[in-house]
């Protein structure tokens, strides 16, 4: 799959933007489970993660502050901030790592060379690498989503924003001659979410949920001094 | 024994003369796409099922995305009360439990005595002609044990077990059985009711693990974003109270850590703070019995004992009092000691005093199902089992045992006899799906479809205010030759029972009970043939409103506060030991499911295997550096586990997480990790019977060599990034 490469047919290009309000994590992970299998994530087993080799587009990062007994741990989902001056663009050699016109950070699987040049200058960790072929122990590959590419060893991967359902959201738009609508779209991680910690939509439609959530005085950004822009906005957890 | 068509048919709620729907097998064979609105219909081939997880007891609504007879991808049905549309990471992970590579592909046998000889295949016309000769000899010395069951399913079962003379018991590791006793001798409710946590101001929490798995994890996860921000002016406070801190105590304001087996001690002296403040709303007649219960012990001896400044306990008072929705839940750690039981007595009282009980953000209970319930299934607590084993090892008889779907044998201590009652059978028939370490002694094994291959239903508790039944149907065409076990029990009826008539199937039977309950009641599904297909289409039945309350009160007097008792003598075994089911793991059930063993635990990135927590300021006092293996002594055995330094434990516990340690659970689960439940002593809630998990003292013994323990989190790369301390909220805007 060409991640990505849909044109809108809209005169106004959408802006998917993500709001995540750490006062609803709860870290329980049913956005992760939700992402390996709409995303066909490869299981690694404990042999490539001892070796950290892992692949995760979305995880829970755990911060502990204080020391017993006032000690507090807080949770962030940390997942590709599909930055607006992406750093991981620039350095790729092949285009692999390209911007669409609605904003996302596209990955051109069948370009990328897995020079990682990318991953490593991703400031977020949100990049992964492939360093072997992908293997999932009969009948479990039943279970692949037949929307979303099988990344091979030597490809560079990370969240899409669920790049299909996008495709499909604005696809099925089209078919009924109407603009998206605000909820039209739900990338896997977001629908699952039990606490409704995460919100997703189109940052260009002044009425969307998350154009209004990321205005909140609780918002920031993940790593703001860098100036990559990230579309995805946090909102603090409060304290007592 | 000798059991009458008509008796039979009638315990399934069935009467003897409703005949089979003309049309009515086709009809129920076809598969219905779940329904979703226009808007949301997904393009291509994918067709929607609506169906019911069975992952816990919950029950929460799903639906299966199928393209080409594969499911691909299981989600929250959104029409379903419960869970809204949404779901727990074990709900989705559901789908490796259809397509794991472990699963037995049909019947099979073991020919020589004993549990070593090997499994080969056979029929299942062989399969369960033998079953059904062993259980005409068996003289109704039968026995079996189910993971808990819910409709049709579970009436059908205990009919047949009943039918042969024998008794079937519900075996839950999770079930919480001495917070089920204190609210059926506290409230009068015969589970556990709802807590409005949605709606609550003031969150007390006595170690109930809520937002893990945890009763019904999906509900009590939109309740608690709703609590924190759902509510544009009010942001609900939340305290949790337990010796470790949870993935549910991460979550809350305020940790306490409070000195393990005294929960209910704590209860005591906030509830005496309550009444002596003059804040508790209650009859005079009552006042006395409650100033009884709780002013039995002086306000000092409950900091002592608790190990909390007294400051703090009367603050957590005064906080509870002045709270517009203040709410009290005892779980997990306090179901941990042998006084749980008076302990959540004590905790639950706290909201009889508070004047919650039947009110929004309180606790409430809605008695009507929409079908009959079975009360008469005896749940087994591990006291229970342990008497069960010691008995069968002294009785002449020895007991055919069934086994359905639960791995006593992994979730039991070694001090529970519980392999006697396996090696004194008479025989082991397992309809488990695939192998554990309980079925692993089977002589025979029946299995059972997948949930997703198969029919049923689940009636939803006392907790659901539009209490109702969801439908579970077969999304895809079974994989294998095996066989839903409602079938195998109606085969087996019919060859023990050739006078029965039954259903022809078990979706007939299925629907005769849907269609026959529905004429009685305005809280039962209405019936005809096409809403049994808007049910199968919506994914069951449930009133579009509230159901009545029933009027909940507390009466006491409750049995006087007791100290929890705890195993192994202070000088020997200097530590505390509580292992606590894995957020991801359960206690062990998930093991075998690839997604969850590569899940990291969300407070310490581990994955794919076990570790012991100690709190970093032990660890130097015992010189034992964070992944180096500590052997955990018990007065009865030890284990080893990696160490892994953790923050929020107090210093005289040492936690581990029960979920591995198989080893005979498939190829992801066994032989990976140690089982911290095997070197438990045999001590119990004293009113419940249910195991201590946290009794027993152990010693640590250092051995200074790294183990396996694997992070996804690498202290000094970029992953270990601290990305939130350079967090900046953005100022005021506009
Ligand atoms: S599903 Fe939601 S609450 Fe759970 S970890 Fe993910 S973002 Fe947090
Ligand atoms: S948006 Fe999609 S790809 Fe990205 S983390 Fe969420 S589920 Fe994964
Ligand atoms: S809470 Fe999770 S495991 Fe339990 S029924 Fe709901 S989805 Fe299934």
């Amino acid at each position: 799959m060409s991640a990505g490469q849909e044109k809108t047919t809209e005169a106004r290009p959408h802006r998917w933007q993500m709001v995540i309000d750490l006062d609803r994590c709860t870290g329980c992970e049913a956005c992760v489970v939700a992402c390996h299998a709409e995303n066909n994530i490869r299981i690694s087993g404990a042999q490539e993660a001892a070796e950290g080799r892992a692949i995760n587009w979305i995880r829970i990062e755990r911060y502990w502050e204080g020391e017993y007994p006032d000690v507090k741990a807080k949770f962030m989902p940390v997942l590709c901030q599909q930055c607006a001056d992406a750093p991981c663009e620039p350095v790729c050699p092949v285009y692999a790592s390209y911007h669409t016109p609605d904003g996302l950070n596209a990955q051109v699987y069948n370009r990328c060379i897995g020079v990682r040049y990318c991953g490593n200058n991703c400031p977020y960790t949100a990049r992964q690498f492939n360093w072997f072929d992908p293997h999932w122990d009969p009948p479990l590959q039943e279970q692949l989503n037949p929307d979303v590419t099988v990344r091979q060893n030597g490809i560079m991967e990370k969240c899409t924003f669920c790049v299909q359902r996008i495709r499909q959201g604005k696809e099925q738009a089209e078919r009924e001659g109407r603009p998206v609508r605000d909820g039209d779209i739900t990338p896997a991680c977001v629908q699952s979410c039990p606490s409704t910690a995460l919100v997703f939509g189109d940052g260009n439609d002044p009425d969307s949920q998350v154009a209004q959530m990321s205005k909140s005085r609780r918002g920031f950004h993940l790593l703001e001094s860098l100036g990559t822009h990230p579309a995805i906005t946090y909102l603090k957890r409060l304290d007592e | 024994m000798d059991v009458k068509r008509r008796t039979f048919m009638k315990a399934l709620g069935l009467t003897a003369a409703s005949t089979v729907l003309p049309g009515c097998d086709a009809e129920v064979r076809h598969l219905v796409p779940y329904v979703l609105p226009d808007d949301e219909i997904v393009p291509g081939i994918a067709d929607w099922y609506a169906s019911t997880c069975g992952e816990c007891q919950a029950g929460c609504g799903i639906i299966v995305r199928v393209m080409e007879g594969r499911a691909k991808k299981i989600e929250g049905n959104p029409d379903h009360p419960l869970n809204q549309g949404k779901l727990c990471a074990q709900g989705q992970a559901a789908l490796q439990r259809l397509y794991n590579p472990d699963r037995l592909q049909g019947p099979v046998l073991r020919t020589t005595a004993g549990s070593e000889g090997p499994l080969t295949a056979t029929s299942w016309d062989d399969g369960v002609s033998r079953l059904a000769e062993k259980l005409r000899g068996a003289d109704g010395q039968v026995i079996m044990i189910s993971r808990p069951l819910s409709g049709t399913l579970a009436e059908l079962l205990s009919t047949f077990v009943r039918s042969v003379g024998g008794k079937l018991f519900f075996y839950d590791p999770d079930s919480e059985l001495s917070l089920r006793a204190a609210m059926q001798r506290g409230l009068g409710v015969p589970g556990i009711p709802q807590y409005d946590v949605a709606q609550a101001t003031y969150l007390l929490s006595f170690g109930a693990p809520l937002l893990e798995q945890w009763v019904s994890p999906v509900a009590f996860g939109i309740a608690f974003g709703h609590m924190r921000q759902g509510r544009p002016t009010r942001r609900g406070r939340f305290v949790q109270i337990e010796p470790r801190l949870s993935l549910t105590g991460a979550n809350a304001d305020r940790w306490v850590p409070i000195r393990p087996g005294t929960e209910g001690l704590l209860a005591l002296g906030i509830g005496r703070l309550l009444l002596t403040a003059g804040k508790a709303d209650l009859p005079q007649k009552e006042r006395a019995a409650f100033e009884r219960f709780y002013g039995s012990i002086p306000l000092q001896e409950v900091a002592t004992g608790t190990d909390i400044p007294l400051d703090q306990i009367k603050d957590m008072a005064r906080t509870f009092a002045d709270a517009e929705h203040p709410l009290a839940i005892g779980g997990g750690a306090a179901c941990a000691h042998t006084n749980a039981f008076a302990a959540h007595l004590a905790i639950n009282g706290l909201n009889a005093l508070a004047g919650n009980l039947n009110r929004e953000g309180g606790v409430r209970w809605y008695p009507d199902a929409p079908f009959p319930e079975r009360t008469d299934v005896e749940w087994l607590s591990e006291r229970r089992i342990n008497e069960l084993a010691q008995a069968s090892a002294v009785g002449r008889q020895r007991p055919l045992l069934l086994l359905y779907d639960c791995n006593p044998l992994f979730t039991l201590p070694s001090t529970i006899p519980i392999r006697r009652l396996f090696t004194n059978a008479s025989f082991i028939a397992s309809f488990s799906s695939c192998l554990d370490e309980s079925t692993a002694m089977a002589d025979l094994i029946l299995p059972d479809h997948s949930r997703l291959e198969t029919w049923g239903d689940h009636v939803q508790d006392g907790s659901s205010p539009r209490r109702g039944a969801s439908l579970i149907q077969p999304v895809v065409t079974p994989l294998y030759n095996t066989r839903a076990l409602g079938e195998t029990i109606l085969d087996l009826t019919r060859r023990l029972h050739p006078e029965t008539e039954l259903p022809r199937t078990f979706a007939e039977l299925l629907r005769k009970r849907w269609d026959g309950l529905a004429t009685s009641g305005q809280s039962r599904p209405p019936a005809s043939p096409s809403r049994w297909v808007q049910h199968l289409q919506k994914g069951g039945w449930w009133p579009s409103n509230s159901t009545t309350m029933q009027k909940l009160r507390t009466s006491f007097p409750a049995p006087a506060y007791e100290p929890a008792q705890f195993d192994g003598e202070t000088s020997d075994f200097p530590l505390h030991f509580y292992p606590y089911p894995s957020p991801t793991l359960g206690q062990g059930r998930g093991a075998n499911l690839p997604w969850l063993q590569e899940l990291p635990d969300t407070l310490t990135s581990a994955i794919w295997g076990s570790w012991a927590e100690i709190n970093p300021a032990t660890a130097r006092s015992y010189n034992i550096r964070q992944g180096d293996i500590v052997r955990v002594h018990s007065p009865h055995g030890s284990i080893d586990a990696p160490a892994l330094h953790y923050p929020g434990i107090r210093p005289d516990v040492i936690a581990m997480p029960i979920g591995q340690g198989h080893i005979d659970y498939g190829r992801y689960a066994s032989h990976r990790g140690a089982n911290p439940l095997s070197i438990l002593a045999p001590l119990f809630d004293a009113a419940s019977g249910a195991l201590a998990l946290g009794a027993t003292r152990i010693r640590l013994e250092p051995l200074a060599v790294p183990g396996d323990l694997v992070l996804l989190e690498h202290p000094g790369t970029k992953a270990g990034t601290d990305l939130l301390s350079i967090e900046k909220p953005r100022r005021a805007e506009g």
